[in-house]
């Protein structure tokens, strides 16, 4: 009890949510200290998080706030898939963090690491939280904040993007509220146990409707097709920073509250192959409009679709191999699409232009930048050793177990995808190597705050691609922890 | 076309919402988790207001989601408006002396009402919100009335704001580290029912949010008075 007390999950939501409370007190006494506030809290939360993520893979740990029992107070669930994710956040938000330092310089430089320390805080909420209610809240920051983060640079596009999104993000929140508000006058509770413990059958038509609402809701942020229209803008025109946190961790979280309503509380369990072919229909559409791309940022932002499609393909074949594969689809699909976002983005701020033409020779002028950059392609498309190719053959292998035919022909379609999504990011490095041979720029290297976090990505990518055994002893429990709702009933309310 | 399909698409969605509104029992409680609040809340809280109750204790989390949110769309706003370069100058009349004394002479009762609710929430309806909510629109009616003569205190309002959401922070960690070790536990002894100083954390919650509230609703008064 003593050491758990210390290593209560809820500091991973509590300390980061306090230190963005303390940043504009900071900010009146020095504007510099300002910018190693976002990078303190995610060190913190990144230990806290891997030292309590042992301790979950057998039993989670319920966190009972203000000390109420379940269903009459709120409860924080952090079991394996939690923990897993909110690792995943705080690693990935260190690392960006860090990159910022020195990339942001313009505009309001305070608000930018407020709005970014929240974003990732209300990620951590959305994982971690077991009530219903709650998860919207969180959710609702996460949005908030990326609205404002990708207006941030002030340019037409960025906010016209931002308006699209708000839009189409504010419409999806209140779907999920509908949805939610329609269960509580059903059931009088918003715990998510004790509403799977209430729902016997989804297909009743009043289940079902809540259903529908809450999954339209959270699929807009999730970007599954076709609630997708608002991703490509906003990722593409927000700084490279914030784009690698919105297509590294924002829809991925979208996702993980789609997975975790599916799951847990609905206990759907068959007409996944609706989603499935959902998932098909983003693979193709997010890899076929990738390749038409001439801008390098909204090429990234096209796979990220994809990629969300292949995920949700994973979890749609709903075994205990295919959900454990799409968990390793979404650490590696962190890993690389982060990495690309903060390569690109230094490529970007030293050619001055987002167009892919324009990369020629930069891997003459920025060589270690462009390797992160080629490391990370390679994982995107699952070339081995990198993570990418360990997640996308567990996906295979769990397409190819039962023998299904649907299953082998929609299998071959991703594959289809993934040849797509090798074209086009073969020709990126094509470009970035062998293109303008005549031109001799001086080497331009982007500076170390940067290219720490690249390098580390890096080591991440090859490290877990060469040895996915470290991350499939997590990965094996977070997935029967999705599979398995009456475990989690039980552990919830005893 | 188009809007042919939009209009089907609504049908849908009343239709559903319709049916799933008739399974809810009209007047009737049947709500596990409302009993439970009607029925403890004075025991387990000690605030005579139910609804404070349960804002500001049981579901205390969803609160400091909340305040966190109105914080965030504050600063969103000025990081957007921050990017702005040519402001619009425009010809403004001076509001009349009647005018501006009135407001003037309505500014503090309005503030120290707005104190009034958030101090009294947890034992009449209204809390932190609603009486920063009343502070904001004295800060609102300077603005109108007084129009470029007074400006919100940018440093003043910084401190509140700061201050009050940590404060929310402080005491929730504080509960996890003294008593029963959670999170957000109300600590504090209960007092006398029905009193000022009784049920705990929750008036200090609540001031902390009142403050906060004002802060941030005037700020953005502030923001938005500043581009017009």
């Amino acid at each position: 009890m003593n050491e758990m007390s210390i290593l209560d999950p809820v500091l991973l939501i509590a300390i980061p949510l306090g230190l963005a409370f303390l940043i504009p007190l900071l900010g009146l006494v020095s504007k510099k200290i300002v910018r190693w506030i976002p990078v303190v809290g995610f060190l913190f939360n990144g230990i806290v998080a891997l030292l309590i993520l042992p301790h979950v893979l057998k039993q989670p740990i319920i966190v009972k706030i203000g000390g109420f029992v379940p269903p009459f107070g709120i409860n924080l669930y952090a079991g394996s898939v939690g923990m897993l994710l909110a690792s995943l956040i705080a690693i990935t938000g260190f690392l960006v963090s860090i990159y910022a330092v020195k990339y942001i310089t313009k505009g309001a430089e305070q608000k930018y690491h407020i709005l970014f320390l929240l974003l990732l805080t209300g990620a951590t909420g959305v994982v971690l939280t077991g009530d219903i209610f709650n998860l919207f809240v969180f959710f609702e920051i996460l949005c908030i904040s990326s609205y404002a983060l990708v207006a941030y640079l002030g340019t037409r596009s960025g906010l016209e993007a931002s308006i699209k999104y708000l839009i189409q993000g504010s419409i999806g929140s209140s779907f999920l509220l509908i949805g939610i508000g329609l269960l509580y006058g059903q059931f009088g509770t918003l715990n998510m146990a004790d509403l799977a413990r209430q729902i016997v059958d989804y297909t009743e038509p009043s289940v079902f409707v809540s259903m529908v609402f809450m999954i339209t809701g959270l699929g807009i942020e999730a970007a599954i097709f076709p609630l997708n229209a608002w991703l490509p803008d906003a990722h593409s025109s927000a700084p490279s920073s914030v784009s690698a946190v919105l297509s590294g961790i924002a829809i991925e979280v979208g996702l993980y509250a789609v997975i975790r309503v599916l799951f847990t509380i609905f206990a759907v369990s068959n007409f996944f192959i609706f989603f499935m072919v959902l998932g098909v229909l983003t693979v193709l559409i997010g890899e076929m409009s990738a390749f038409a791309q001439k801008n390098i940022k909204r090429m990234l932002a096209y796979s990220s679709i994809g990629q969300i499609g292949l995920i949700v393909f994973a979890f749609s074949i709903s075994t205990q191999l295919g959900v454990a594969g799409g968990l390793f689809q979404m650490v590696s699909h962190t890993l690389g699409k982060a990495l690309l976002f903060l390569c690109a983005g230094y490529m970007i701020f030293r050619t001055g232009s987002m167009e892919i033409s324009s990369l020629e020779g930069i891997g003459k002028k920025m060589p270690i930048t462009a390797l992160c950059f080629t490391i990370g392609t390679f994982s995107i498309v699952g070339l081995p050793p990198f993570t990418g190719f360990a997640s996308k053959f567990m996906i295979i292998r769990a397409a190819l177990a039962n023998g299904e035919l649907l299953l082998q022909i929609l299998i071959g379609l991703v594959l289809v995808g993934t040849i797509i999504e090798g074209a086009y990011f073969f020709k990126i490095i094509q470009t970035i190597y062998f293109k303008g041979a005549h031109k001799t720029d001086n080497r331009e290297e982007a500076p170390v705050t940067a290219l720490i976090p690249m390098l580390i990505l890096v080591s991440f990518i090859i490290v877990i691609g060469m040895f996915p055994n470290i991350i499939d002893k997590v990965l094996q429990p977070a997935a029967s922890e999705l599979l398995d709702q009456v475990k989690y009933i039980g552990s919830v309310l005893g | 076309m188009r809007k042919c399909i939009g209009i089907i698409l609504l049908i849908i969605i009343a239709w559903g919402i319709l049916t799933s509104l008739q399974t809810m029992p009209f007047g009737v409680s049947r709500a596990k988790v409302a009993n439970h609040y009607i029925n403890n809340g004075k025991d387990e809280t000690g605030a005579a207001n139910i609804v404070t109750s349960v804002v500001i204790n049981y579901r205390a989390f969803d609160t400091l989601g909340e305040v966190t949110v109105l914080f965030l769309s504050a600063i969103g706003l000025g990081a957007v408006l921050a990017t702005i370069k040519t402001r619009e100058k425009r010809d403004t009349e001076k509001a009349s002396l009647i005018l501006s004394t009135g407001c003037r002479f309505l500014f503090p009762p309005i503030i120290l009402f707005g104190a009034y609710i958030f101090i009294h929430g947890h034992l009449t309806p209204g809390g932190g919100f609603q009486g920063g909510a009343i502070i904001a629109s004295a800060f609102l009616l300077m603005y109108l009335g007084c129009h470029g003569e007074k400006r919100l205190n940018d440093r003043c309002s910084t401190f509140s704001e700061s201050l009050g959401g940590l404060a929310f922070v402080i005491i929730g960690l504080i509960g996890l580290a003294v008593g029963t070790h959670y999170f957000l536990n109300n600590f504090m002894p209960l007092g006398k029912f029905n009193t000022l100083l009784s049920a705990g954390v929750i008036p200090i919650i609540y001031i902390a949010i009142g403050f906060k509230v004002g802060a941030e609703l005037s700020k953005i008064i502030d923001l938005l008075m500043e581009e017009s």
